[in-house]
């Protein structure tokens, strides 16, 4: 296909979901039908050009010699934008039914459609630079879905997530700067970055502050306390955006500054490397040990989300090939777990209004489907063979031993003892539903289960869930490939 | 032919999904269904050991990988049998109780599972489908939903995650090392590899997971308490065949990765003579009829480990013990499935598995005595048996190694024969309370069905079949499962009737006898209200799980607890810090100008002295004066206003001009500034 087609799943999302902010209110049935059909075009293209991938990159503007706004598509962009093209329609889906008693939608779909246009950008953009234009657009889209419903709480969570992300984003800027200014913006597997002598410790140095600027929405600790607290956020959202896109676009940053800008040859085997491993192990961590600890439905899930993209960012700076397609699969597959996850939390939210572990006694029985779905994609989670979960960690840890530093052998222990923790809290909770204690009599009854809609989009997640993790041979094959490693 | 071996593990996990659908009409079907095709897995395995016996299949796409042959083909014959007989019993067992479908259902997916772990071909099959059995098998144990077997069930799945999770770990090890995962290929790669204390490392994860499922000391803990409160047909196939599983897994360490290492040996040599001792302990004290058998399983399994680890230590002449281990584990699964079917049998009519309740309760019932008595004389070592033979097998190869070994092993030796014959005395003292006594439980009437009496007549015949054919049967279904722990065949054909192996049986015997008259008929039988009571003076608070296990894990909890809450304050902290310090030097930067203020003021800017006012405003104060006498006020208001008014323009113009003065001497001096810098740069 030509390049420029590129441009469409960017622009045509954002232009038609700020449009679709227009369609009054009382017409909810035609305005879903039209951000359905957006969103799915937009898919459509994004697979018809990841199938027939353009060679050239689209130029768009040319600044400077150095500072251009271009578009391309490689094998990493095709990843992600393949991930977000997919599971953008379905929880568009999941929402139609999870959002059908809410007033003033409107503003709703029309940032949740631009979010997919920013989110393809991200995963487009041929340079940092462009990518970091797309990344802060980012933000300011899904600002308005976190403030959605505009209580006070939501309120407060928005400021706390502009507050980090754009901080987060000034760190990176420094180094954004930094790359240009030698040259290397422009992205290219291996890396562009020629130093002179004595910019070593300066590189490092900007290198730590991009990776903690983009680790940020990546929720490494200690940048993670947005996450949580942005879990207020309508499920959809919650979902979507802080399991998925924007924190996988945060990672994705994060791997791209790793391969793709800095190079490994210049980071492999440095205080910067030792340093980011660190955080990540301490983060896996934090976060299992903080899930472990919640008893808050939906929090346990987000601190969840906080240990699992560290595994992905763990994967990456490991600067190996191995790694890097390592925390690729993770992060398709943890992608598909967790947004299995946050549905039927939020199925669970919509029908029975219980946001606690311990209101949930015998809840298995009553919404039989939504529980079969959760309970499958908790066993992925927890990495529990032959589902996806355990492929991921498989890679991980046989990239880590693999790689035979000791930070990577501690991480891998570490990966072991949350994987540990993950059976703990993702396990108790189905053990909860279906085997409930028969004194404590909870009232739940009257409670249906999930709608058709709902529970589709739980089935497909489910599904991808078990067929991933069957035939995870072809499809780490498939992406080692479109990587190019 | 190779696909065949592929659908003995696909076929039950297709059935469940049909036992489900069928379940949801009507649930009485359900066992039946399960009963179906249990019995066609069982046909399938016995079809494929005559045409694709020895045969492998990889399955493309998957990366699964099976074999049907020697310890393969036999565990996966006697999983499918032992999973027949008990799902004929489960039909009349599960008159009306809730939940057949879901115990139905998950009974075909962990026989698809257990059949997957026995028959994998390489490490990574064994441990996929050896979690699909952990996770699917806890349904049985919380089967019933009681607050015991919720209770069991949380530490059934505890330990099986963490020992499915450090089992992983080693996996991983190993594949570092090694590069394969296939058993068959795992000796010469390790070989290839350097010997190190990554090997050991790697080994003895494997050995926390696989011994995690198999019950061995340290990590039994969930055995006692996970087998009694499971239904009973459950229970003999968690007891009969899932704890192989685990020593399966032990099985191929031992004789693919440290094939004849002695450091490993005695490792397992240690943990496994505890295991023995304190399961046959524990089942001595026991008041209740699947608790008894449930330690006995746990002993049982430390027999087999004992033998397990003389298969290491003995190298080359390890036929004996390797012989020896396989017929054991054999004869225990053949046993407990028994065993647990009687207590299945007793527990439908009885409603109670407590010993004091049952007593007499199997008087004039000569049917499921001899059952009982069959197993109770196989798990007891009585000749004539399938429990002799295998015994007897190891103990000589104990006795063989003590004859190089010396007085370490011969201690062992002598652990052996006790627990043996405590083994004798608790099988008595369950024969004689249920069978012999007269008490409260007799005259209960029990009809069997006819599906039930046949699970149970058909579970113990082979335990006499083995017994009594030991050289045309057993040894060839032993010596054909020995590649798996790299065993040697027997040189010369062995005499089991012979004076020296039935002595070892009589010293056991004869202990069982001193412990039973000496210790259980006179210190755990209490009068209670004019009658005598078995009584249990163990405290099941005393046990490694409270004393140890518990408070390390609160411990942890705790810690992680307390790690998180500092983690979660530290960005707070490390904030506040970075305030606190931006704000000491915003204050010193201020307090420098002033500084320079204060020093201009003390010096250059000095006050002047105060001008007397009325001095200076004499004309204001004339003309006041001249107001008060023009108005004749009496006070000179007017004068005093006056003067008052024009004391405040002064002081202000004062300071006016004090403040002015003080900017315009500073501009001068940024002026200097600037003019001395462009003379200096330019």
């Amino acid at each position: 296909m030509n390049e420029i087609f590129l441009l469409f799943p960017v622009l045509f999302p954002i232009a038609f979901g700020a449009l679709s902010y227009f369609i009054p209110a009382r017409k909810r049935s035609m305005r879903n039908a039209f951000i359905l059909a957006v969103l799915l075009l937009s898919a459509v293209c994004v697979w018809m050009l990841a199938i027939k991938s353009p060679e050239e990159k689209l130029m768009l503007i040319q600044f400077t010699k150095q500072i251009s706004f271009a578009l391309s598509l490689d094998g990493a962009g095709k990843i992600f934008s393949c991930l977000a093209a997919t599971l953008w329609p379905v929880t568009a889906i999941y929402a139609f039914e999870y959002m059908a008693h809410d007033e003033k939608t409107n503003t709703f779909y029309a940032f949740f459609t631009m979010a997919f246009g920013a989110v393809m950008g991200v995963a487009f953009a041929s340079d940092i630079v462009t990518m970091y234009l797309f990344y802060e657009l980012l933000t300011l889209f899904t600002i308005p879905l976190v403030m959605y419903g505009a209580e006070e709480k939501n309120i407060a969570a928005a400021k706390k997530y502009m507050l980090y992300s754009f901080g987060g984003a000034a760190f990176a800027f420094t180094a954004v700067v930094f790359l240009v200014s030698k040259d290397a913006a422009v992205f290219t597997l291996g890396g562009s970055l020629s130093l002179g002598t004595g910019e070593q410790e300066t590189a490092l140095l900007l290198f730590l502050f991009a990776f903690f600027g983009f680790g940020v929405k990546g929720a490494i600790f200690p940048f993670h306390g947005w996450l949580p607290a942005a879990s207020v956020a309508p499920t959809p959202v919650t979902a979507l955006l802080h399991a998925v896109a924007v924190v996988k676009a945060g990672v994705f940053a994060v791997i791209r500054l790793i391969y793709y800008s800095y190079g490994t040859d210049v980071l492999s085997g440095t205080w910067a490397q030792a340093l980011a491993m660190i955080f990540a192990i301490i983060t896996i961590l934090y976060g299992s040990s903080k899930a472990f600890k919640q008893t808050h439905f939906k929090r346990r899930m987000a601190y969840s989300t906080v240990a699992n993209l560290s595994y992905i960012i763990f994967a990456a700076t490991l600067m190996t090939d191995a790694g890097l397609a390592a925390s690729f699969v993770h992060l398709v597959f943890h992608s598909v777990i967790k947004i299995c996850l946050f549905f039927a939390v939020g199925a669970v939210l919509h029908h029975t209004g219980k946001e606690y572990i311990r209101e949930l006694d015998g809840i298995g029985q009553k919404m039989p489907a939504t529980f079969a779905f959760f309970t499958v994609a908790a066993l992925s989670l927890v990495g529990i063979p032959p589902l996806c979960g355990f492929v991921s960690k498989w890679l991980i840890a046989e990239g880590a031993l693999s790689h035979g530093s000791p930070l990577a052998l501690i991480g891998a222990a570490v990966l072991m003892i949350s994987a540990f923790l993950t059976a703990m809290y993702a396990l108790s909770v189905c053990i909860k539903a279906y085997f409930p204690d028969k004194e404590k009599a909870t009232d739940l009854d009257g409670v249906r289960d999930a709608g058709v809609l709902m529970k589709s989009a739980m089935l497909v997640c489910a599904l991808a869930c078990v067929l991933l993790g069957i035939f995870s041979g072809s499809f780490i094959e498939i992406i080692t490939k479109a990587v190019g490693i | 032919m190779n696909m065949l071996i592929f659908s003995l593990v696909l076929l039950p996990f297709a059935a469940a999904f049909l036992c489900r659908a069928v379940g949801r009409k009507n649930e009485e079907n359900c066992a039946a269904v399960s009963t179906v095709f249990c019995a066609l897995t069982l046909a399938l395995s016995v079809i494929c050991a005559f045409f694709a016996y020895g045969e492998g299949v990889k399955i493309p796409m998957l990366g699964f990988s099976f074999s049907f042959g020697g310890f393969h083909a036999v565990y996966g014959i006697v999983s499918a049998f032992m999973w027949t007989a008990s799902a004929l019993l489960s039909h009349q067992y599960f008159k009306g109780h809730h939940n057949k479908g879901r115990y139905n259902f998950f009974l075909l997916l962990t026989l698809g599972a257990t059949m997957g772990v026995f028959l994998s071909a390489d490490l990574l099959t064994t441990f996929v489908f050896f979690e699909i059995m952990s996770f699917t098998s806890y349904v049985w144990v919380v089967q019933e939903q009681t607050d015991e077997a919720l209770a069991a069930g949380k530490t059934y799945i505890t330990i099986a995650a963490l020992g499915g999770m450090v089992a992983l770990m080693g996996l991983f090890l190993l594949y570092s090392i090694t590069g394969t995962l296939e058993i068959d290929a795992l000796y010469e790669a390790v070989g290839a590899a350097d010997k190190s204390a990554k090997l050991y490392v790697c080994a003895f994860c494997l050995l926390f997971g696989f011994g995690a499922k198999a019950g061995m000391f340290p990590l039994h803990i969930w055995l006692p308490k996970a087998h009694p409160v499971a239904p009973a047909p459950a229970s003999a196939l968690l007891s009969g065949v899932l704890t192989k599983a685990g020593v399966f897994g032990i099985l191929v360490i031992t004789g693919h990765i440290l094939r004849e290492d002695k450091i490993w040996g005695y490792t397992l040599l240690a943990l496994a003579a505890v295991t023995m001792v304190l399961g046959a302990v524990l089942a001595v004290f026991s008041v209740n009829l699947k608790r008894t058998l449930a330690c006995s399983s746990l002993s049982q399994i430390g027999f087999i480990l004992t033998g397990v680890s003389m298969i290491t230590l003995l190298g080359e002449e390890n036929a004996l013990a390797a012989n020896g281990t396989f017929l054991y584990m054999i004869n225990h699964s053949l046993v407990k499935l028994v065993l647990f079917l009687c207590a299945g049998a007793i527990y439908m009519s009885a409603h109670t598995l407590d010993l004091n309740k049952l007593r007499g309760f199997g008087r004039g019932k000569p049917f499921l005595a001899v059952i009982f008595l069959v197993g109770a004389c196989s798990l007891a070592g009585i000749p004539g048996t399938c429990g002799y033979i295998s015994k007897t097998l190891v103990h000589e190869s104990i006795v063989e190694y003590a004859h190089h070994a010396g007085t370490l092993i011969t201690a062992v030796e002598w652990l052996f024969l006790f627990s043996g014959g405590l083994t004798a005395a608790y099988m008595t003292k369950l024969f004689v309370a249920i069978f012999i006594e007269k008490g409260n439980g007799e005259g209960k009437k029990m009809k069997l069905s006819l599906a039930s009496k046949l699970a149970l007549a058909f579970s113990a015949v082979p335990i006499v079949i083995l017994g009594i054919l030991p050289h045309a049967l057993s040894e060839k279904i032993t010596e054909t499962m020995l590649p798996l722990a790299n065993g040697h065949a027997f040189h010369h054909a062995v005499e089991y009737l012979s004076w020296v192996n039935l002595k070892g049986v009589l010293i056991s015997l004869s202990i069982g006898v001193l412990v039973y008259f000496g210790f259980i008929r006179t210190l755990l039988i209490k009068k209670k209200d004019g009658r005598k009571t078995y009584i249990c003076p163990w405290n099941d608070k005393i046990s490694i799980e409270n004393l140890v296990y518990v408070p390390v894990y609160k411990a942890i909890v705790t810690a992680l607890g307390a790690l998180i809450s500092f983690l979660d304050k530290l960005p707070e902290h490390l904030i506040g810090a970075g305030m606190f310090a931006l704000s000491v030097i915003c204050r010193a930067a201020d307090n420098v100008t002033d500084f320079f203020a204060l020093l201009l003021r003390k010096s250059v800017l000095r006050d002047t002295k105060e001008i007397q006012v009325h001095h200076k405003h004499r004309a204001a104060y004339a003309v006041g004066s001249v107001l008060d006498k023009l108005t004749s006020s009496e006070e000179h208001t007017h004068a005093k206003k006056f003067s008052r008014v024009m004391e405040t323009v002064s002081h202000t113009t004062s300071r006016i001009f004090g403040n002015f003065s003080f900017a315009l001497l500073m501009a001068c001096l940024g002026i200097c500034t600037i003019l001395l810098l462009l003379i200096f740069v330019f």
